[in-house]
């Protein structure tokens, strides 16, 4: 019997050191760009806004190592490209139970450069972490995941397009000004 | 000591009126007085002269040459000065190599060549009315004194006025509409002072025909740059001028890209020392050995790394790009109308121009470092080579055994440009002249070829090929502070930042075969003398139990 509760102990104990090892790695992608920032923020940009159907609009673009650099450290470039669907949105935001999740909005994806020199792709895992909230949310989150992989799927024969820094409007600022995001 | 004396007096004007005012109160118009008096004091010039109170320069100047007339009238040896400078002949031998180099000679892989398009590159030229081969290289009058000591920051040398300013208000950027006006040649010439990260900036930051294009580490972002882009530069820290390391004797200014001094074991610069040497290297400041305290290990690198290796740990990290490559054999491609088009891509740079051909762009780009012992040799005109390999326009002469050489990083700029498909030589190319001939009029390279190999006196077959070419630039500014320098896991991992170099043994990224071995091997009988000796106690204890 004493050996049975034990097992068991080690046995949760083991699960809590492996999922918190691999955590990170669980709810955070990253994927390598063929492009550089711009080139690869651009081309997701794009991606987006052809997804309008899903309700996916562009609802901002953000620097935050211009933001540092003028704190006075170097860190390579980093570009935030925010995004919003309503049509995803609209049910977490309707209900009182997951109106909380808006903590999460806009969705973000980050590409960056490594000091490898190569640019990078960052997306949340929105599935797993979708699942944590309920079915519903959960749900919901898939089909974000399944536009994200949309978002990151790059047609080399189209030509770069041009990196959209103002907050364009309509969709997911509700009618409201763009820079209101969802 | 001037600096001490000003600041002393201003603080001294000071002290006196705040004493006074506390003792016997002050009106506000002796404050204003007060203020503008200090004021003054502190604006006052550290220089012995002010040039607009000189009646000689009280004159409505029509030309440059004219206002270096009246400079010369004071400063006699100004002109002779200069004209043994390499800024002044764009010619230079390296002693060492024995090779023909200089911005005239030199093929590179952006323009390409000088000769045969005089007028728009000698923007850059400290000379007015190179335009030709014919140019007088002993005349005095054209040496151009304000492109160096402009103070007002309106003087600007156009590309296409061979080293003038243009006296006339002139469109430009040509058919933009906007419009430069006259340069007031008075004005400046009556603020000339020291030279400034401006005014060397104005061509060494533009090398290339554009902000950024050549050098990576040299961009209009240090015309008045923060802490972490430079923190030598640092226009609100020590806010040093390009003089402060590239300091000048009779106009000869120290530093030079054809013969670099790739590792200074001279230590740092005494003052007075009559020793020629260059004085633009960081040791000549900061010494072979300048980590202290618990970094000292860090002085057990210094042997074989540039200090530039630490402490500039990427180059373009200002707000600007910088071209990584350029491909000429794509040029040529014009809209349905006919028309010359220019593409710009997601970072809002030109990426194709019929001109041109096509562009890349980078920021915050890691260097690729290279062994290097200040010896460069250059692929010059009058050289072959197999086409079928990538040519070096300039290699960079190095190894770890040598002595001579430390690691440093470059910029290496990659090209697809113009040669002699069957003399296997780079060309010279006419592009911007105003003749028919100039590839940017008439699209035609074997024609552009033609007309600049013709111009410089060299043999042409008459077929134009493209290859590709690199050129290496060390990067040697944009020096960040010491809390940025790359860290020492960058290096000291598998696929490092020195992962390519040759003949380095790195502690954590490289594995020596041998080493390994040994190191196996020994820790192998470690364990088994252990297991050997544990067994023989338990053996001897179990018989003498």
């Amino acid at each position: 019997m004493l050996k049975a509760v034990v097992g068991f102990i080690l046995g949760i104990v083991l699960f809590g050191v492996i999922a918190f090892n691999m955590a990170d790695k669980m709810m955070l992608r990253e994927v390598a760009s063929p492009y550089g920032v711009e080139e690869t923020a651009a081309r997701i940009q794009r991606n987006i806004q052809e997804l309008s159907d899903n309700g996916w609009t562009l609802s901002g673009l953000r620097n935050p190592a211009k933001a540092v650099a003028n704190s006075g450290t170097n860190v390579p470039p980093v570009l935030l490209i925010e995004a919003c669907s309503t049509k995803y949105s609209g049910p977490i935001l309707k209900n009182d139970a997951t109106r909380i999740l808006s903590i999460l909005m806009p969705c973000t994806i980050t590409v960056y450069k490594k000091d490898d020199g190569k640019t990078y792709i960052g997306l949340m895992n929105a599935a797993l972490m979708g699942r944590m909230f309920g079915p519903m949310v959960g749900e919901i989150m898939g089909y974000v995941q399944e536009d994200q992989a949309k978002f990151i799927k790059f047609d080399d024969s189209r030509p770069a397009p041009k990196l959209i820094k103002k907050k364009p409007g309509g969709g997911a600022a509700g009618g409201a000004k763009s820079d209101d995001g969802c | 000591m001037s600096f001490i004396k000003n600041t002393a007096g201003t603080f001294a004007l000071m002290l006196a009126i705040t004493l006074g005012a506390m003792v016997g109160g002050m009106p506000t118009t002796a404050w204003a007085v007060a203020d503008s008096a200090a004021d003054a004091a502190a604006k006052k010039s550290k220089s012995t002269a002010d040039h607009s109170k000189f009646e000689e320069l009280d004159v409505d100047f029509a030309s440059g040459p004219e206002v270096t007339k009246a400079c010369l009238e004071c400063h006699t040896e100004a002109a002779k000065q200069l004209h043994g400078t390499k800024h002044w002949k764009w010619d230079y031998i390296n002693p060492d190599t024995n090779q023909h180099l200089g911005k005239h000679n030199v093929i590179n892989n952006f323009c390409t060549s000088v000769p045969s398009n005089y007028k728009f590159c000698t923007a850059c030229h400290i000379g007015y009315g190179w335009e030709d081969d014919k140019f007088d290289f002993t005349a005095e009058e054209k040496v151009d004194c304000l492109v160096c000591h402009d103070t007002t920051g309106k003087y600007k040398k156009l590309p296409g006025l061979a080293g003038h300013p243009n006296y006339e208000e002139m469109e430009w950027p040509p058919k933009s509409g906007k419009f430069r006006p006259a340069t007031d040649l008075e004005n400046i010439a009556k603020n000339v002072g020291k030279t400034s990260r401006q005014t060397c900036g104005a061509c060494h930051f533009r090398g290339g025909g554009g902000d950024a294009v050549k050098h990576g580490d040299l961009d209009t972002s240090l015309v008045n740059p923060k802490r972490h882009l430079d923190v030598h530069m640092d226009a609100s820290g020590l806010n040093f001028s390009c003089s402060e390391c590239h300091t000048a004797d009779a106009h000869e200014v120290a530093g030079s890209r054809y013969q670099p001094t790739a590792k200074d074991e001279k230590g740092h610069l005494i003052p007075g020392s009559k020793d020629e040497r260059n004085t633009a290297t960081c040791v000549a400041c900061h010494d072979n050995a300048p980590h202290k305290g618990e970094l000292s290990k860090m002085n057990e690198h210094t042997d074989k790394l540039a200090c530039q290796v630490c402490h500039i740990p990427a180059y373009a990290r200002g707000d600007q790009f910088t071209k990584m490559t350029w491909d000429w054999s794509t040029g040529g491609k014009m809209d349905e109308n006919g028309k010359p088009i220019k593409i710009k891509g997601s970072d809002g740079k030109v990426k194709y121009d019929s001109k041109k051909g096509d562009f890349t762009h980078d920021r915050y780009v890691i260097p690729e470092y290279q062994w290097f012992n200040g010896e460069v040799n250059w692929t010059l005109a009058d050289d072959t080579f197999d086409p079928n390999e990538v040519v070096k326009i300039n290699s960079f002469t190095g190894s770890s055994t040598d002595g001579k050489s430390r690691i440093w990083p470059t910029k290496v700029f990659r090209g697809k440009q113009m040669y002699d498909k069957v003399n296997n030589k780079l060309v010279i190319t006419s592009l911007s002249d105003d003749k028919e001939s100039a590839l940017w009029k008439n699209f035609d390279y074997t024609k552009a070829v033609n007309y600049g190999m013709q111009y410089a006196g060299k043999e042409f077959s008459g077929e134009v090929g493209f290859v590709e070419t690199e050129m290496s630039w060390p990067i040697t500014h944009m020096v960040a502070p010491k809390e940025d320098a790359v860290d020492c896991w960058q290096c000291h991992k598998e696929n490092g930042r020195l992962a390519n170099i040759e003949g380095l043994y790195i502690p954590g990224a490289n594995n020596t075969p041998m080493i390994d071995k040994v190191g196996l091997g020994l820790a192998a009988m470690t364990l088994l003398g252990v297991l050997l000796h544990g067994a023989v106690r338990y053996f001897m204890h179990k018989r003498g139990g």
